[in-house]
């Protein structure tokens, strides 16, 4: 049921496995959804939120019972120097990585947002997902990965754990994401959680108690701008704990805290051992510098390598793809009919490459045909791509977007004609040849 | 899984060739020492601009380039197809960011509370762990770009979001520069 609730937002089966999914079933989900998006817009409220399918799931492992804490805390809002309502739209559009949301794109930005605004209500917490779980993992957890793993599963952050099986950080991520999309404007912080909406009647030890519910989930981020209720966030007290808001607030932002630092767990190497904040903070201090370090040794052997710098240009042939043609179009040339000799002509620096071409050519297209999930086409290196390639469905859209932007940059007008027209001979074999690299 | 990661890679890398482009196209020679900036530092300005200004590192990192001519130039070079909105608030992020020091600033001048009187061990260690805490929070925000703005919780985001970007610009670098050697040497 979940999958269906989520089927009208994010494009449905393409979102079941997040692994198998290529970044054009990706970005086919995301322009989806980002109709739907236009279309949820105009409505105001929507029935069945994937909040109360949870809370439906919730209320079934009765997780709620026994005097466990629950966040009750919903949205974010968003910092108004920065963030307007055409964020999160673009943020549907425009993520890098291509992953569709089922909504709050910008919650990173969002939380920031939110931990500036010092003077609010205590800020977004990550909810149920802390509580929950512990109450019913088992249960839920095989209901919620169907629906937030999904989701979860694109986050970019996740990608490094998207086969973790935690649900804490697939509740933890959706719920942020759900949280993250609304927008208020307001100084107060929405109550974004509908699934809490029907236990909330009674008691909350939240000194905030306004007991405005919206009614617009959270993951219905386009018409999160047109409400501008205040909310607050309420937050059950444990047992035998203190109940003022300041201790309340307190532990939210630990438990917060304590959340990301799981993740960062698993993406910093050899953490599997450290438990305490300060060393895990340890920890990523040294990563963090370490690969910064990297870069920088690393930029300084490039130079090394290059003594003009336009070797980079051959670096570029050799590791992409379609954006890789229309790079290297203006050091080759826009004469139409180019051929492997003429480019070799053009410029020296190529030539090993050509010469590496003949001998890489065999390995690639096998390699590359397992490797490349998103541009089949270039397995195939003895057709020659041609302005074809521009229009088939393999290169997500966001693709074509910057290759028109780098003609743009790169080009005049009558460059960028003829090179639509011109087949891609020399620039397919040159690319072809070190795609594998980038992998 | 491997195509989200590939994708920022590819994405990195386009950009950065873009940005070493208008390098190339400078035609005098530049010492080893400049071109390492040249690289590095279109190699930056890539990976900030591959998050598309949603994160506050990106948008640090494209606002500290913008603020001297070279950066300002390769910041035109590649954002500028992208969005306006972005340049627009990176160099909104200055002053935000500017605002958000002076007060805390402020605040801290004002609350600096010295609690040594607890006695017991377990209160002692606590406030030695938190300064610990507090002592390394305070260089990871330093080594995150942008990082001074945030508070704890957005600093962890940032962190996570960032190490990814950093880890991907390795792999992108170390392999271009095993390509580059290899012509070279096969030159």
């Amino acid at each position: 049921m979940i999958n269906r609730a989520l089927l009208p937002a994010g494009g449905g089966e393409n979102m079941l496995h997040c692994t198998d999914m290529t970044v054009l079933e990706r970005q086919r989900a995301r322009i989806k959804w980002q109709q739907e998006q236009q279309q949820q817009f105009q409505l105001q409220q929507q029935e069945i939120s994937y909040f109360t399918e949870l809370a439906d799931v919730f209320h079934q492992a009765g997780f709620h019972e026994g005097g466990l804490s629950e966040v009750v805390t919903r949205s974010v809002k968003p910092d108004p120097g920065l963030v307007d309502n055409g964020w999160n739209n673009d943020h549907v559009g425009g993520y890098g990585v291509g992953l569709p949301y089922n909504n709050g794109l910008g919650f990173e930005l969002n939380y920031g947002a939110i931990s500036r605004t010092s003077s609010c209500p205590p800020e977004v917490v990550a909810a149920v997902a802390a509580a929950t779980v512990k109450g019913s993992e088992s249960v839920v957890s095989d209901k919620i990965s169907s629906g937030a793993g999904r989701e979860s599963s694109k986050k970019r952050k996740v990608d490094k754990i998207q086969n973790n099986s935690k649900v804490v950080a697939e509740e933890d991520t959706r719920d942020k994401r759900i949280k993250g999309c609304a927008e208020q404007g307001e100084s107060k912080i929405t109550e974004k959680n509908n699934n809490k909406n029907s236990r909330n009647n009674n008691t909350n030890k939240n000194n905030n108690s306004n007991k405005e519910n919206s009614d617009e989930t959270s993951k219905d981020n386009s018409k999160v701008s047109e409400v501008q209720k205040p909310d607050y966030i309420h937050v059950r007290a444990r047992r035998g704990q203190a109940t003022d808001s300041h201790s309340l607030a307190e532990r939210v932002r630990r438990e917060k805290i304590s959340e990301r630092m799981k993740y960062l767990q698993d993406l910093v190497p050899g953490c599997d051992k450290i438990t305490g904040k300060a060393g895990m903070l340890d920890e990523i201090i040294n990563y963090v510098q370490s690969l910064q370090r990297q870069v920088e040794f690393l930029s300084m052997k490039l130079a090394a390598a290059n003594p003009r710098l336009d070797f980079n240009v051959d670096n570029l042939f050799a590791k992409e793809a379609f954006p890789a043609c229309s790079i290297n179009f203006p050091t080759i040339g826009m004469s139409s009919d180019m051929t492997n000799p003429a480019y070799l002509q053009f410029n020296p620096a190529q030539q090993q490459l050509l010469a590496c071409c003949g001998l890489g050519m065999g390995i690639d297209p096998p390699d590359m045909a397992l490797k490349r999930t998103t541009s089949a086409p270039v397995s195939i290196p003895e057709t020659f791509l041609d302005s074809s390639c521009f229009t088939q469905t393999h290169p997500p859209p966001t693709w074509d977007a910057d290759l028109q932007n780098l003609y743009n940059v790169a080009f005049d007008q009558g460059r960028q004609t003829s090179f639509q027209t011109q087949p891609f001979t020399g620039d397919v074999k040159l690319s072809c040849l070190f795609l594998s690299a980038l992998y | 899984m491997r195509a989200p990661r590939s994708v920022l890679k590819q994405q990195f890398l386009k950009k950065w060739m873009m940005g070493l482009q208008v390098f190339g196209s400078a035609k005098q020679s530049m010492s080893i020492l400049e071109r390492k900036k040249a690289i590095k530092l279109s190699a930056d300005i890539a990976l900030a601009a591959t998050r598309d200004g949603r994160t506050c590192w990106s948008r640090a990192i494209i606002a500290d380039a913008s603020k001297d001519d070279g950066g300002k130039v390769l910041v035109q070079h590649l954002l500028s197809p992208e969005s306006e909105r972005l340049k627009k608030a990176c160099t909104g992020l200055v002053m935000e960011n500017k605002r958000v020091r002076c007060k805390k600033i402020l605040k801290r001048s004002c609350c600096i509370k010295r609690v040594r009187k607890g006695a017991s061990k377990v209160v002692l260690a606590k406030s030695i762990s938190k300064r610990i805490v507090k002592r390394r929070t305070q260089v990871l925000k330093s080594l995150v770009p942008g990082g001074e703005f945030m508070d704890d919780i957005s600093l962890i985001e940032e962190t996570l979001d960032y190490m990814v970007s950093l880890r991907a610009q390795v792999d992108v670098m170390r392999r271009s520069l095993a390509k580059a050697t290899e012509v070279v040497n096969g030159k």
